[in-house]
């Protein structure tokens, strides 16, 4: 009777069969490998709507299988951002500095050669110091390995204060919700050695490749982020597999039962939050510099608030109700947001969806709570069950 | 001691009072310098003046000073001139003394003797019988402390009609004097003098008197009134110390490496610089051996060697020296900037308290409506930031439709209660009863929300600030000293929060209502089957909840922008404040509240350069007090808080 | 037969209340005991403090022949020390399949990792369908345990209790809300689990541990009152006036 992993999760093998159709389509009409019916600046936003995806799993691992709904981990995200985005903007800005000064009629010391550096990045913060955060920067590898271990360990600390002491529910969320806030309002500060409000930019900007174009870069940025997708779809249906993922769906349904049975709760909610919040962190590695800037702005409680909500509205507990709710409506958001969607005249009013856009997504979010708690996913549910 | 100080004033003033003379004559014997005052010659004049004592002499100086005195060509007399300027008025007596159509130059004092002049007449308006020109001249004086003020200021104590102002003038003497006493006695008296006295101005002159000028020598002076010596390498930066030599002349300045890498670009020669190859200059060190090459060939000025600096700096001293030459003067001042400092800090600590009185009293506004609702029903309220903005919104349209600002005030509090007291019932109606025992998905819900209503302020009222105005009795602050005050608003918000802290515990002890509410927070099944009706009690609670919310949102409006985004500001720190207090009991909310406030207050005090530090701070303190206190300050107790 | 657990001058309040006041209690094993006692006897509290839910104030739980003392340890430790509970209400994951149920419940390594790499074995499988038969639900393997009746949600709470291979077994009104036949079935289970570890029954249904046949305990006010058989117990007046209510 023990099946593979694989048959007994046959939605694993149509959602990576569809991804990289998906993915080939997507090269096929782009500029850089295809005809050019996708403009390279779509393809970026394809490519960050997968990480969107990924991270969007992460999250419904640990709200709908383990029932943490955490607002913290959007800041992973943007953790992982600011962690490769620190080797970008330092590589990218060297490579610009050296190819200056290499005009010099003297050669540029490396001291000078730093001081240049630091006073192009930290010029808009009034300083030119390198702050300790930096002292990696210059290494892709140890920039790469923070991408995972900040959020890891961020995760391992605060899990291991929270979980230890008991605190559940929506203390739990009201908690995330804080340490959120607290790294959002640090990161505000100009002395927080990563450039305050400004945030970094330039991310689209790969360092040390030679003369690849934009079209390019988003098509293999774009690879990159499928790979990645697939591969974490692929890690989670695995550790949700089995006697882990019962463990895991026990501990949202009666943690205190679990408990009685002789598991240590506060050990599986601690994996379950910190190797998600890895994940968010790799998410956001890849999805930054597509979009080529990160600002504390992008790490505010309201960005892990609507992580939940495209969760939700996705449905919880299927990962692919996360990538479903995720692409959906941040797609939607885009199209409406950016003036897509046509106006509609009422005769004594205009609505234009950039300013109502907000109303209707809050609105939906709440009838989908009320009316449809399995969100979209559960319609995907209802299909397969007739055809059986 | 102070009498004698009087006494020998008033001696030295006596004299000249004696010597009865009449104003135009007086002038007559410095004709040159008043007809063409200079900055040097005019104090002559302007002593003679404030010695004459003669009354006429201050209304000359005004007009001397405004420009409107004229000289009589053929005769050098001084006069006014009447309105229409015709007619000659004379300077003593003030009466017309014929027409003004004769050779007329006008007198032009230049900038620095107006302001001299302004000088002197402050010393007339110091006894001016207008009690407003009085408090100006103290208040001209008290900008700009000149010795030569120190005499009339004290001349014209005695006759001060006003005790306020005779206190005042009094301090002002005894501030004056700390700094130009005529003798150490008398200062070092005046210095002691002012040890309790928290003012501002006092720390200034104190601190004024103990100015330090950093200098430079070869060795330590004996006859200098020294404030410290500064040890090189631990008081201050060796760097910084050459500098100061450098400064001072005593020592060469050290080539930067801008000037060696200019130097060492000057000299190229056929690709090699001091010998060595261009390529090879791309360290420090390197370009300093290059540049030695280059010194050594005579072409450059030799490197300043970490040695030479060293050296420089041994053989000198730099200390810190009071521009006061007097020992016993700057000790006493220290002394009494000492004991000043101890009362600067109980009452600084007395302000902190205060201000984080204030601050819990709001933060107690915006969160006891979240606790109430949390308390009785489980229920996390997202959307109760945006309760409190459109609180604050519907005092910014009664105050469009009501200009008078108390009136309007008085209404937009019920109307603010009245509008999120329906907004709540029906929010609990048609959202938060389906999603009793979802407490994760009310919080998601309630959420959805707040979006909705956040934007929907956007659409209608603009992204930019509007203004909530207070009613004018609100202006201003009650001040104790210079370092306590506390603005009015404040106060009213606290006492707004006390009422509120009495009101709610009235209904919730003493009221039918409370009675219910309390039965359905224990056990809202058991209060069913008692006959108590938990839809309604939970509807009521909410409307109540929320209405609260809508005070709070006219409270705070009136002291911070009301804007959309105004909720997301709170919502953390209400949620905060339930949370370290312990849910579901009014003290724990207060204990909270009172909690967070300070605790803000003091680390905002520790850091006063950063508040977004500050509140980092706090959460991540917040997040490590939950540890220990899982259950809040005021914690529930027994087999009904386990689950 | 030797001591397996043992209380002395146990006492645990709640604001002021004395739930439990200077309990002591025995157990050897194996064995099967009864623990009856009025509403407010203090009873779950009993199960609570033993179980590590709630910590008591002042006395002593020593356990096993280590004399582990149970006090300050986690619930998840005890359960692993050999301690297992079944509640009143029937707590399954109503959500999971009784297969699952029952696997989670299986006596394996319980660290997230190696419940991570476990994958299953032949061995387990056999464990899963052997319990399953034992309380009689082989037909229902295959189903979510949301669909059970009340009766075998009762039973597959049991069985995961048996999968624990506990010795010491707490139980909490296992009959409540069953129909005669399954009472008895539900007795056959209890007497066969101690004939090799220790059972701790809490009853109310006299009839109940009547059937179980057992030593009894009496508790009233967060102490012991009486300990004997039913029979015995039963004569003693302060039993009669406290438990029968006369």
């Amino acid at each position: 009777m023990e099946r593979t992993f694989i048959a007994r999760n046959p939605s694993i093998l149509w959602f990576l069969l569809g991804l990289g159709l998906f993915t080939l389509v997507v090269t096929i009409l782009s500029e850089a490998t295809g005809n050019g019916a996708i403009s390279t600046s779509f393809v970026k936003t394809l490519g960050k709507t997968l990480m969107l995806c990924l991270v969007a799993i992460a999250m419904d691992v640990v709200w709908g299988y383990c029932g943490i709904l955490s607002l913290g981990h959007f800041a992973f995200f943007g953790i992982g951002g600011y962690a490769v985005g620190m080797w970008l903007m330092y590589a990218r800005t060297k490579e610009i500095v050296v190819e200056n000064l290499s005009n010099a009629v003297i050669p540029a010391t490396e001291a000078e050669i730093n001081g240049a550096i630091g006073v192009q990045i930290f010029g808009v913060v009034g300083s030119s110091e390198f702050p300790w955060i930096w002292a990696f920067a210059d290494s892709l590898f140890l920039q790469l390995l923070a991408v995972v271990l900040v959020p890891g360990l961020l995760a391992l600390v605060f899990g291991w204060l929270a979980f230890r002491s008991r605190v559940t529910g929506v203390y739990l969320s009201i908690l995330t919700q804080a340490m959120t806030l607290a790294l959002s309002l640090y990161l505000f500060q100009n002395d927080s050695g990563l450039r305050g409000n400004n945030g970094l930019s330039g991310l689209q900007n790969i360092p040390g490749i030679g003369d690849f174009n934009q079209a390019q870069i988003s098509i293999g940025f774009f690879w990159a982020s499928a790979f990645t997708l697939g591969a974490g779809y692929f890690l989670f249906a695995w550790v949700l597999d089995g006697k882990m993922g019962s463990v895991i769906k026990a501990i949202r349904d009666d943690e205190s039962r679990v408990r009685f049975l002789g598991y240590h709760v506060e050990s599986y909610k601690l994996f379950v939050f910190t190797l998600t919040a890895m994940v968010a962190g790799i998410a956001g590695a890849l999805y930054y510099p597509q979009a080529g800037i990160i600002n504390p702005a992008e790490i505010a409680p309201i960005a892990s608030i609507y992580l939940a909500v495209w969760v939700a509205i996705g449905g919880r507990g299927r990962l692919y109700g996360a990538v479903l709710g995720a692409a959906f409506v941040s797609l939607l958001s885009s199209w409406f947001t950016g003036g897509g969607a046509p106006d509609i005249n009422l005769g004594f009013y205009i609505i234009q969806w950039t300013d109502w856009w907000l109303v209707l997504l809050g609105l939906s979010f709440v009838i989908v709570t009320l009316f449809f708690p399995c969100g979209i996913g559960s319609l995907f549910d209802k299909l397969v069950r007739r055809q059986q | 001691m102070i009498r004698l100080i009087f006494a020998v004033l008033l001696g030295m003033i006596a004299p000249s009072v004696v010597m009865a003379q009449d104003l135009q004559s007086l002038l007559q014997t410095h004709q040159e310098e008043v007809a063409k005052p200079g900055r040097r010659s005019v104090g002559v004049v302007l002593d003679d003046l404030v010695a004459s004592g003669l009354t006429e002499a201050a209304s000359f100086l005004e007009n001397w000073q405004a420009r409107e005195v004229y000289v009589r060509d053929e005769d050098g007399l001084f006069f006014y001139l009447n309105d229409d300027e015709t007619q000659l008025i004379d300077i003593t007596s003030g009466a017309p003394s014929g027409l003004a159509d004769v050779g007329l130059t006008q007198v032009r004092p230049n900038g620095g003797v107006r302001r001299a002049i302004g000088t002197a007449l402050v010393q007339f308006q110091l006894s001016d019988p207008d009690i407003n020109r009085r408090r100006g001249a103290i208040e001209a004086i008290a900008r700009d402390m000149q010795a030569s003020q120190l005499e009339p200021l004290v001349a014209s104590i005695e006759g001060e009609a006003d005790p306020g102002l005779k206190v005042v003038k009094e301090r002002l003497a005894g501030l004056m004097r700390a700094s130009f006493g005529e003798t150490n006695e008398i200062r070092i008296a005046a210095i002691e003098g002012m040890a309790g006295d928290l003012s501002v101005d006092v720390r200034a002159v104190l601190n004024q008197i103990l100015a330090t000028k950093r200098v430079v020598a070869t060795e330590l002076p004996d006859d200098q009134n020294i404030a410290t010596v500064l040890e090189p390498g631990t008081d201050l930066p060796m760097e910084d110390a050459y500098d100061i030599l450098v400064a001072a002349d005593l020592a060469k300045p050290r080539t930067t490496q801008n000037q060696i890498k200019a130097a060492l670009t000057g000299n190229i020669v056929e690709g090699r610089v001091g010998g060595m190859a261009i390529a090879s200059l791309d360290t420090f060190e390197a370009r300093a051996m290059a540049y030695e090459m280059l010194a050594a060939a005579g072409l450059v000025e030799p490197l300043v060697g970490d040695d030479e600096v060293q050296d420089a700096i041994a053989v000198h001293v730099i200390y810190d020296v009071y521009t006061e030459q007097d020992t016993e003067i700057t000790e006493a001042a220290a002394a009494s900037l000492d004991a000043l400092q101890t009362r600067i800090a109980v009452h600084q600590t007395a302000d902190l308290f205060l201000d984080g009185l204030s601050l819990a009293s709001i933060y107690f506004l915006a969160a006891i409506g979240l606790a109430i609702t949390f308390g009785v029903m489980g229920v996390i309220n997202m959307a109760h930031g945006e309760f409190i903005m459109m609180g604050a919104y519907t005092g910014f349209v009664v105050q469009q439709f009501i200009p008078n600002y108390t009136v309007s005030i008085i209404v937009a509090l019920p109307v603010a209660f009245a509008i999120t007291f329906g907004a709540g019932v029906l929010m609990e109606r048609t959202v938060i009863r389906r999603l009793y025992h979802r407490p994760l998905e009310t919080l998601l819900a309630t959420f959805g929300i707040s979006i909705v209503l956040q934007q929907l302020a956007k659409n209608i009222f603009g992204t930019q600030a509007r203004p909530l105005t207070s009613p004018a009795w609100l202006d201003g602050a009650l001040v104790f000293n210079d370092i306590v005050a506390i603005s009015y608003i404040r106060i009213a918000i606290f006492v707004l929060a006390l009422i509120f802290l009495c009101l709610i515990l009235f209904i919730l002890k003493r009221t039918r209502l409370g009675l219910e509410v309390r039965a359905v927070t224990q056990n809202s099944r058991m209060a069913a089957s008692m006959g108590i009706n938990p839809n309604r009690i939970n509807m009521l609670t909410f409307g109540l909840g929320s209405g609260i919310a809508g005070i709070a949102g006219v409270a705070i409006g009136l002291y911070a922008k009301v804007t959309s985004e105004m909720g997301a500001d709170y919502i953390v720190q209400s949620f905060m404040t339930v949370v370290v207090g312990g849910v579901g009991n009014v003290w724990g909310t207060l204990a909270g509240a009172g909690m967070i406030g300070g605790l803000q207050k003091v680390i905002e005090w520790l850091n006063p350069s950063n508040t977004l530090a500050a509140q980092t701070y706090m959460i991540l303190f917040i997040i490590l007090f939950i540890q220990f206190r899982p259950k809040g300050i005021v914690a529930l107790k027994g087999r009904a808080a386990g689950d | 037969m030797s001591t397996l657990l043992e209380m002395s001058g146990v006492s645990v309040s709640f604001d002021g209340f004395k739930a439990i006041n200077n309990l002591s209690f025995q157990i050897s094993e194996p064995e099967l005991r009864a623990v009856i006692g009025p509403n407010g006897a203090g009873k779950t509290t009993f199960m609570d403090i033993v179980t590590g839910k709630t910590r008591p104030d002042t006395g002593q739980i020593i356990f096993g022949e280590k004399n582990i003392s149970l006090i300050g340890m986690s619930e998840s430790d005890i359960s692993c020390a050999g301690i297992g509970r079944k509640f009143q209400k029937p707590t399954v994951f109503e959500a999971q399949f009784v297969r699952d149920n029952l696997g989670m419940a299986l006596r394996n390594p319980r660290s997230p990792f190696d419940v991570l790499f476990f994958r299953g074995s032949a061995d387990n499988t056999l464990r899963i369908e052997e319990i399953a038969s034992q309380v009689g639900l082989t037909e229902q393997l295959s189903r979510t345990s949301g669909e059970l009746s009340h009766g075998q949600k009762q039973w597959l709470e049991i069985g995961m209790l048996l999968a624990q291979d506990p010795r010491l077994l707490l139980v909490d009104e296992p009959a409540a809300g069953m129909t005669p036949a399954e009472r008895e079935k539900t007795t056959d289970i209890l007497v066969e689990a101690a004939k090799t570890r220790s059972v701790v029954v809490v009853e109310h249904d006299m009839e109940f541990v009547r059937r179980l046949d057992c030593k009894v305990t009496v508790l009233n006010e967060g102490s012991v009152l009486a300990e004997g058989t039913l029979d015995h117990v039963t004569q003693i007046p302060e039993v009669i006036d406290v438990y029968l209510g006369r």
